[in-house]
């Protein structure tokens, strides 16, 4: 893995899709006016009669979506995450999860990581998506896994719901990272702590880890970018192997990768404390920045520091993470 | 291009013998989905008995609970057995009252109001993105759906990319969950609206098959989307059934029934 702050990439997600577009002829791509923002004017420029515009109508675009897969094609269908559940949860349940229909949902802009307010942030999505039958509910930390993940999903039989971040992607993972469908990865080891992650907060995660290493802690990182189906296997032998168990997501704590986890633990008799990172119950606001709403939340890298430290029973003031200036175009987790 | 080739007077035999087997069918329960065949019996007939071909055009029937009419459609023309037919609505039957996955005759799984156009609006341009053509899409939809946001995001979708392929038949039989539609909220005029979207729009009396035949006709030799709407009546050629009759939900007690049955069988 690289070190922090991390290039970043544009449009990873557009250019893995049409390399896959490129691949298959059944792929099309359907945009509800957000083109741009999800990436997809890539696509657009490069495969024009294969892209539908549904336009500001996400109930008919999912349930047409729903339709063109029953004709064989691999309908790939974009938003941000609130418009592609929330709004149209009813059609997404009859037209496409009922009948195990190959429809990739992609929902950009996961959790807080709009300042635009609670309208624009998907801080339930995993939940509600992880509750359907038949779905696969996909949340990657990086511009490999990205690239990676999109031939992937090609290959999924049912349908597929993917949140990723918009805009400037960073790049954690060396090229030799191979993403996993079915696996956990196990990125760091220790003994104290399994932090149990995902997508934006992997980077954050990792910061974490390393600065509570510093302090004598050690922290197995638990990488789980498919919520559903779960590895409960691997989630379960690092569970096992910790004292203490973590779950830090860009989500509510209800619903999502913390009560996945939560169920693990509690199906398997485990007795491990658990404290979930996250969405603590609540909406956010509107603001100038994202990094803002982190911070506020309890979501930036300190507050995961501070809970580890905490929830180990250590007195005194937690070790604090390293911060560095940032040049254009390179990334660290709040 | 498909055209009528089944005389009129067979339409009206057909349509009789939806309204028969939809009686047969909730007889068992004593009450169901008979107002939706009664007011569907004649657009059904003629879809079923002239204008659908299987294998090639599909058929999406919006109303799940309207799936009565074409399943009484289909074994009247032979495409379903008596005795799947009389499974309709039992435990572990794939006759369900509302079509699911399971079911045949269904190319799509409604029951959700008015989700039905954008499936078929879906297929449609599924088959221009296939370059297949020559095959139509029938949807049947109802008037209470017209109270969904989601048929108009369909009907501007349709109507913005010409699929001409597209017939959707409008049962506008006035009745919904609470009662008539139009004591609910208003939806006149039905037919101004279509037109306005950029619909082939046509307002008939739904009983009457000579005007059905027309429509649908008229629909299959243009080139924009079209909608055939149906002004029907739950009652509708049951005059045995009480003038209060809840349409959406009718009741049918033993003895109804079987007056029902003689009625429809001396017609």
């Amino acid at each position: 893995m690289h070190n922090p702050p991390y290039a970043t990439e544009l449009k990873p997600y557009g250019r893995a899709l049409v390399a896959l577009a490129e691949q298959r002829d059944d792929v099309i791509c359907l945009s509800g006016d957000l083109t741009r923002q999800t990436e997809i004017d890539l696509f657009q420029e490069r495969f024009p009669e294969r892209f539908v515009h549904a336009g500001m109508a996400e109930a008919n675009m999912i349930s047409m979506a729903g339709a063109m897969a029953r004709e064989g094609l691999q309908p790939f269908v974009h938003t941000f995450g609130v418009f592609a559940t929330r709004r149209p949860y009813d059609q997404i349940v009859n037209a496409v999860a009922y009948p195990n229909l190959p429809v990739r949902l992609i929902g950009f802009m996961p959790g807080i990581s709009s300042p635009g307010g609670p309208s624009h942030q998907a801080i339930e999505d995993v939940a509600i998506m992880r509750a359907l039958p038949n779905f696969t509910v996909i949340d990657v930390a990086d511009a490999l896994e990205i690239a990676q993940v999109v031939p992937h999903l090609a290959t999924i039989p049912g349908p597929v719901y993917l949140r990723l971040k918009r805009g400037e992607i960073p790049i954690i993972f060396e090229t030799d990272h191979e993403l996993r469908l079915d696996k956990a990865h196990i990125l760091t080891d220790g003994d104290d702590v399994a932090l149990v992650t995902n997508g934006m907060m992997l980077a954050a995660s990792l910061d974490a880890a390393r600065t509570l290493a510093g302090a004598g802690v050690g922290v197995k990182i638990v990488h789980v970018p498919v919520v559903k189906p779960l590895d409960s296997a691997t989630v379960r032998r690092a569970v096992e192997q910790a004292r203490v168990v973590v779950t830090a997501e860009n989500h509510s704590v209800i619903g999502g990768l913390g009560s996945a986890v939560a169920e693990v633990i509690a199906e398997a008799g485990l007795a491990r404390p658990l404290r979930r990172v996250g969405m603590q119950d609540t909406f956010a606001e509107g603001s100038r920045t994202a990094p803002y709403l982190f911070e506020k939340y309890g979501l930036s890298t300190q507050a995961l520091i501070d809970s580890v430290w905490a929830h180990l029973g250590h007195d005194g003031a937690a070790p604090i993470a390293e911060r560095q200036e940032l040049a254009v175009g390179e990334y660290q987790p709040v | 291009m498909t055209t009528t080739s089944t005389p009129v007077k067979d339409t009206v035999t057909l349509a009789r013998g939806i309204r028969r087997r939809a009686v047969d069918m909730i007889a068992p329960q004593g009450f169901g989905y008979l107002g939706q065949a009664l007011s569907s019996a004649e657009t059904v007939a003629a879809l079923y008995g002239s204008y659908l071909r299987p294998g090639v055009d599909r058929f999406i029937c919006s109303p799940g609970h309207y799936i009565i009419a074409a399943y009484a459609a289909a074994a009247e023309v032979g495409l379903l057995s008596e005795e799947q037919l009389l499974s309709y609505g039992q435990d572990g039957s794939d006759l369900e009252a509302i079509g699911t996955e399971r079911t045949p005759l269904v190319d799509l799984t409604c029951g959700s109001l008015a989700q039905g156009l954008s499936g078929a609006a879906g297929f449609a341009y599924a088959d221009r993105l296939r370059s297949r053509t020559g095959s139509r899409v029938y949807a049947l939809i109802s008037d209470g759906e017209l109270e969904e946001g989601q048929v108009w995001e369909a009907a501007i979708f349709a109507a913005h990319h010409r699929l001409g392929s597209l017939v959707v038949i409008l049962d506008a039989n006035n009745s919904q969950v609470d009662g008539p539609l139009d004591s609910i909220t208003t939806i006149e005029p039905i037919a101004d609206k279509w037109t306005a979207f950029g619909w082939h729009a046509m307002d008939i009396d739904g009983h009457d098959v000579a005007a059905v035949h027309a429509a649908f006709d008229s629909a299959l030799k243009d080139e924009r989307p079209s909608i055939i709407i149906a002004r029907t009546s739950t009652v509708h050629g049951l005059d045995v059934l009480p003038p209060d009759a809840d349409g959406h939900f009718i009741k049918l007690p033993p003895e109804l029934a079987a007056a029902a049955r003689e009625e429809l069988a001396d017609a």
